[in-house]
């Protein structure tokens, strides 16, 4: 136990000499907090710009841009007399869809000739422009409905059974964890700990690196008493306790001010993270001890964490990628902290359901004893 | 004027064996920047979200009740796997992750229906991925869609009423929808074009950052610069180290950019002309960005870490994901800072949708602006930082 704390101090003391890398971090990882909480405030993109095409300039084509207007969500920002002029606003990234009112709608609506609208959106952009297509279609069955309702108000039908004509089925929707489909839960749950951990593996890669290229490694295993394990845990965890605490108070924002939904306990929230962070700490020490050159260890976890954005499934389902990529994405521990995060917060899971995923950041864990091992056989060696 | 380009090579030929002395950078700019884009397009190369396998519960048992779930299965989003006697069934294998959504049809989804009542489908959506969201609640629109359209068809059958005046009371006003630039509306062509720019900004940014720390580490005089070069000159050595980088990435930006999308088949409709015009403000913008922030990078691994986390802030602040007009306007400003902003929007607005040069007038045009200040930057931060080293160490090139 006395070795454990002369590491804790040996570890200090480096840290407190050269202090300029660690607080780049943690200055970053504050960064990224204030950066993603405030860009994404508005929880679903609201107002997107959008435009109608009137060739009809009839009461029908005034009436659905009024609708239009009324619509939350998107914007009538321009109304184009030509397809063209829409399509060259569209190109420029101006509006993100438009609806197409065809010559002589209205009356041909009178006529009931079926005139046809057409919705464009551009696809280019998945969010804004599936959500602002998804708002026009939305009114473009709507328009169907009111004239159909009308029909039948005419026709003399009671309000009560026009409903049941018109719309004789409708889903009863639930979107399960998140009820407001907001956007940042999807994305700020998993990307924020994933920069925390990319952080961290580059920070503990340095630091080991560091030891070896200064030939101070030696002497790290001494003050722990020859003793690996208390010379690795006194290295590694004053650094654990700190980005542990800056992921933690990053959890309290998500789900206590920010009030994404969480079904499960907080507590496996914070074992997920601390975890989370052990795991990156021990990947970086497997790494480098891998890789004795410094620089290069450095260029590599780069790369490696970089991906793990990627591969942890977040944004898009691992189980859409090909076989051997599904394989591959176990081998990061940012997909199991966001599967145990989902399991938690999603779904109010538990151990039952999340052991599998701790088992998998325990190992990641093992792998920095594995590469503590190697480094000393390194070092017996070179003597 | 022989002087001059004799400088600007002997400058050009330094710089270049700088890089490839350096192991490091060597593998930042041709390894990574070929392998990344190789493994976003093995990653991504699904485009959709297909077959998403989901639940039923179908209390009502009824010809309406499995007419709709065969047309649930039949979606090309939706695969209808399992069907369980109960909604805690179901929700326990929500809760395994082996279903994306459950579909529940209540006792009186059939009478409803016969009475002309809104009869109630209930409808969990899997909330753990947006592109889950977007399958399901896409599937079953669409099958709701026409579910009524038939219903209501039938109906109007039996009351006399089929055809055309049929068709005029159901859908009075129809609608067509055009999904323009990617007709799968897919994530890969969406995300994957802005990737891949982002991957020539960031190894860019990270090999000249590297480079520059490098050089402080080892106690070298910041810019190796021939002793005659410093002061107004230096503007030549700006130049000849842009050089060294642009003779790089024009081919790497070539298979990156054109090449690899054509793999990939992404969508790519623009013409190679203007691409060619718009990428070059966009290289010389990012080397004199990234040569420019080099100058502060004391340390060769700060550079590898201001790199890597930017590059996450970067494709959020490019307006690709988060749409742009949605940003707070300290943000949209502050991402006008950084060249990979109009380049990536530029790129995509040609590559994918077409655009020619002057559709991106604002984009090409800032791109220039960028190329400019960030020269005149380099300038400035290089003469500050050679006043700086009282005793330069290496003064003979």
């Amino acid at each position: 136990m006395n070795y454990f704390f002369i590491s804790i101090r040996r570890e200090w003391q480096r840290l407190c000499c050269c202090p300029r890398y660690f607080i780049l971090l943690s200055l970053g990882i504050v960064f990224s907090f204030v950066f993603f909480l405030t860009l994404m405030h508005e929880g679903q993109p609201e107002d997107l710009p959008i435009a109608v095409v009137d060739h009809d300039g009839s009461y029908l084509s005034r009436r659905l841009c009024h609708e239009l207007a009324a619509t939350q969500g998107v914007k009538v920002v321009a109304v184009y007399s030509t397809h063209a002029e829409a399509r060259k606003a569209m190109q420029r990234q101006e509006i993100y869809a438009f609806m197409e009112i065809p010559e002589k709608a209205y009356s041909e609506l009178l006529d009931f000739e079926r005139p046809r609208i057409t919705i464009y959106s551009n696809n280019a952009f998945l969010l804004a422009g599936s959500l602002s297509y998804k708002q026009l279609a939305t009114m473009g069955k709507l328009a169907s409905a009111a004239v159909h309702r009308e029909i039948l108000k005419k026709k003399g039908l009671e309000e009560e059974a026009i409903m049941g004509i018109i719309q004789p089925v409708e889903f009863d929707t639930h979107l399960v964890g998140n009820p407001t489909a907001d956007y940042q839960p999807y994305v700020l749950t998993t990307i924020l700990p994933g920069i925390l951990a990319l952080m961290v593996l580059l920070l503990t890669t340095y630091e080991v690196a560091r030891e070896q290229k200064e030939g101070t490694a030696e002497d790290w295993v001494e003050q722990g008493g020859g003793n690996i394990l208390t010379a690795l845990a006194g290295k590694l965890l004053p650094y654990t306790i700190w980005f542990s605490l800056l992921g933690i108070v990053g959890n309290i924002i998500f789900f206590g001010p920010c009030h994404y939904p969480l079904q499960g306990s907080f507590g496996w929230m914070v074992l997920d993270m601390v975890l989370l962070v052990l795991a990156a700490q021990c990947m970086g020490v497997f790494l480098s001890a891998l890789i004795p050159n410094m620089h290069m260890a450095v260029c590599v976890s780069a790369i490696y964490g970089a991906l793990s954005f990627s591969m942890s499934g977040f944004s898009y389902p691992v189980s859409n990628m090909p076989a051997s990529l599904q394989s591959c994405s176990y081998l990061f521990p940012l997909r199991h902290y966001y599967l145990t995060y989902a399991q938690v917060a999603l779904y109010g899971g538990g151990l039952r359901e999340c052991w599998t995923h701790v088992c998998w950041l325990l190992a990641f864990v093992a792998c920095g004893f594995v590469g503590m091992l190697i480094m000393e056989r390194q070092s017996k060696m070179e003597r | 004027m022989l002087r001059i380009l004799f400088d600007i090579y002997k400058v050009f030929i330094i710089e270049v064996q700088r890089i490839f002395h350096d192991g490091g950078v060597i593998l930042i700019f041709f390894v990574a920047t070929l392998l990344y884009p190789l493994i976003f397009g093995a990653i991504y190369k699904n485009e959709l979200v297909r077959n998403l396998p989901v639940a039923v519960v179908d209390l009502s048992r009824s010809d309406d009740s499995r007419r709709f779930i065969k047309k649930l299965d039949a979606t090309p989003e939706l695969n209808v796997q399992y069907e369980c006697g109960s909604i805690a069934e179901a929700a326990k294998l929500m809760q395994q992750r082996v279903i994306n959504g459950i579909f529940y049809f209540p006792n009186d989804y059939t009478g409803r229906l016969n009475r002309g009542e809104t009869a109630r489908v209930g409808l969990f959506c899997d909330m753990s991925s947006f592109l889950y969201y977007r399958s399901v609640y896409t599937g079953a629109s669409a099958v709701l869609v026409d579910e009524m359209h038939d219903i209501q068809l039938k109906r109007y059958a039996l009351a006399g009423m089929t055809g055309e005046n049929a068709e005029m009371m159901v859908t009075p006003l129809p609608y067509n929808d055009v999904k323009l630039y990617s007709s799968a509306g897919g994530f890969t062509s969406f995300l994957v074009p802005a990737l891949l720019v982002l991957v020539l900004h960031q190894t860019l940014f990270l090999g000249i950052g590297i480079m520059g720390g490098t050089a402080r580490d080892e106690r070298l005089t910041v810019e190796l610069i021939p002793e005659r070069l410093r002061g107004r000159h230096i503007m030549r050595v700006g130049i000849g180290r842009c050089l060294a980088y642009l003779g790089i990435y024009v081919p790497l930006s070539g298979i990156v950019l054109i090449l690899i999308p054509h793999w990939f088949e992404l969508p790519q409709v623009g013409k190679i002309g203007d691409l060619v015009l718009f990428l070059l403000p966009f290289l010389l913008s990012t080397i004199f960005f990234s040569l420019t922030v080099a100058n502060f990078v004391s340390h060769r691994d700060s550079g590898i870490v201001c790199s890597i986390f930017f590059s996450v802030v970067l494709l959020f602040l490019s307006g690709m994901v988060w749409p742009q007009c949605n940003m707070p306007d300290f943000w949209r400003y502050f991402s006008y800072l950084f060249p990979y902003t109009p380049a990536s929007q530029g790129f995509v607005s040609i590559s994918s949708m077409g655009s020619a040069l002057k559709e991106v007038d604002f984009e090409y045009s800032l791109l220039w602006i960028q190329t400019g200040v960030y020269l005149l930057a380099y300038c400035l931060t290089t003469q500050i930082n050679n006043k700086k080293l009282s005793q330069p160490l290496y003064n003979k090139a």
